[in-house]
C-alpha cells in the first residue's frame, strides 16, 4: 500500500515526532508507515486521516 | 573561572553489559577453582545490584522518548520494571537453592520447594512479555513484540525438537528442561534481529 504522509507531514511542517505525538504512537510507526514497511489498521488509518482532515483514501492507496 | 563538565548517565546496555561482565567473571572464578561454590554463589549475589541502576537507565531512555528498540510508553516502562523484579528474584532463588542443596540435608518436600522457586521467577517474566503484548498501545510496537516471540518460540521448539532426537540417539549429551527456556530467551534476540531487518527497529521486548 502506498501512502502520502511524508508529503503531508512536510506540507504541514511537522516532523515525524509531531505526527507521532498527535497520532499517539512512536516515532518508530511513523517512520514504518510513511515507508510503507507497515500498514496501518483501520482505526489508526482512521485517526491519520482525521490529523490530516482527509479522506483515508485521500491518502493511502493500494499498489 | 571553573568549566563545569555535564555527565551524561550511562546507558541500559552499559549496565547489563556490566551484569553479564560480573556474572562472567565470577563463573570464571568458580570454574577455575579460584573460589569455592558457596564463595561463588555469594559473589553472584552481589551483581544482582547493578539491576538497579540498569533499571532506573532503562527508564530514562524511555522517558526521553527511547532509542530504536525503546520506544516511548507506559508499557514498556512496566515491562522493563517487571522484567528487572523477576530476574531479581530469579537469581535470588536460584543463589538459594543451589546453596541450601550444598550446605544442608534437605527433605524431598523442601528441596521440590526450592527448586520450584526459580522456575516461578521464570514463568514472571514469561507473563511480563504477555503483559506488555496486552497492555502496549502502539500497534506497531506491539506487532514487533509478538513477531519477536514468535520467533523465539520457533527456535526454543525447534532446537529443543531437534536436540531430543538428537540425545534419543545419544549423539549429544542431556540437558536440562529449563535450558529450553533460555533458548527462548535467545530466540527473542533472533527475533529483535529479524524485526531491525525487515522493519529498522528490534522491537521491545
Amino acid at each position: 500500500m502506498k501512502n502520502r504522509l511524508k508529503v503531508l507531514r512536510a506540507e504541514r511542517n511537522w516532523s515525524q515526532q509531531d505526527l507521532a505525538g498527535r497520532l499517539e504512537v512512536s516515532r518508530q510507526s511513523v517512520n514504518a508507515i510513511e515507508t510503507g514497511r507497515y500498514d496501518p489498521s483501520l482505526p489508526l488509518a482512521f485517526r491519520i486521516a482525521k490529523v490530516f482532515d482527509m479522506a483515508i483514501e485521500d491518502i493511502f492507496q493500494s499498489d | 573561572m571553573t568549566t563545569r563538565a555535564r555527565i551524561t548517565p550511562r546507558g541500559p546496555y552499559f549496565w547489563a553489559g556490566l551484569l553479564l561482565g560480573s556474572y562472567g567473571l565470577v563463573g570464571g572464578l568458580a570454574l577455575s577453582g579460584a573460589v569455592n561454590t558457596t564463595a561463588a554463589l555469594l559473589l553472584m549475589v552481589a551483581p544482582a545490584g547493578l539491576l538497579i541502576p540498569l533499571f532506573k537507565s532503562a527508564t530514562r531512555t524511555v522517558d526521553e522518548g527511547g532509542t530504536a528498540c525503546l520506544a516511548r510508553g507506559q508499557a514498556q516502562k512496566r515491562y522493563v520494571k517487571r522484567v528487572m523484579i523477576f530476574t531479581s528474584l530469579y537469581l535470588l532463588a536460584l543463589a538459594g537453592m543451589t546453596f541450601a542443596e550444598k550446605e544442608f540435608v534437605l527433605a524431598e518436600p523442601v528441596r521440590a520447594v526450592l527448586a520450584i522457586l526459580p522456575g516461578l521467577a521464570i514463568i514472571g517474566v514469561f507473563w511480563s512479555i504477555g503483559r506488555l503484548i496486552v497492555e502496549e498501545q502502539d500497534e506497531f510496537l506491539r506487532m514487533l513484540t509478538i513477531r519477536q516471540s514468535l520467533w523465539a518460540t520457533g527456535f526454543a521448539m525447534s532446537a529443543a525438537s531437534v536436540w531430543g532426537f538428537l540425545e534419543s540417539a545419544d549423539i549429544v549429551v542431556h540437558l536440562d528442561a529449563y535450558w529450553w527456556a533460555v533458548a527462548w530467551f535467545f530466540g527473542l534476540f533472533v527475533g529483535a534481529v529479524a524485526n531491525r531487518i525487515q522493519y529498522g527497529v528490534w522491537g521491545a521486548a
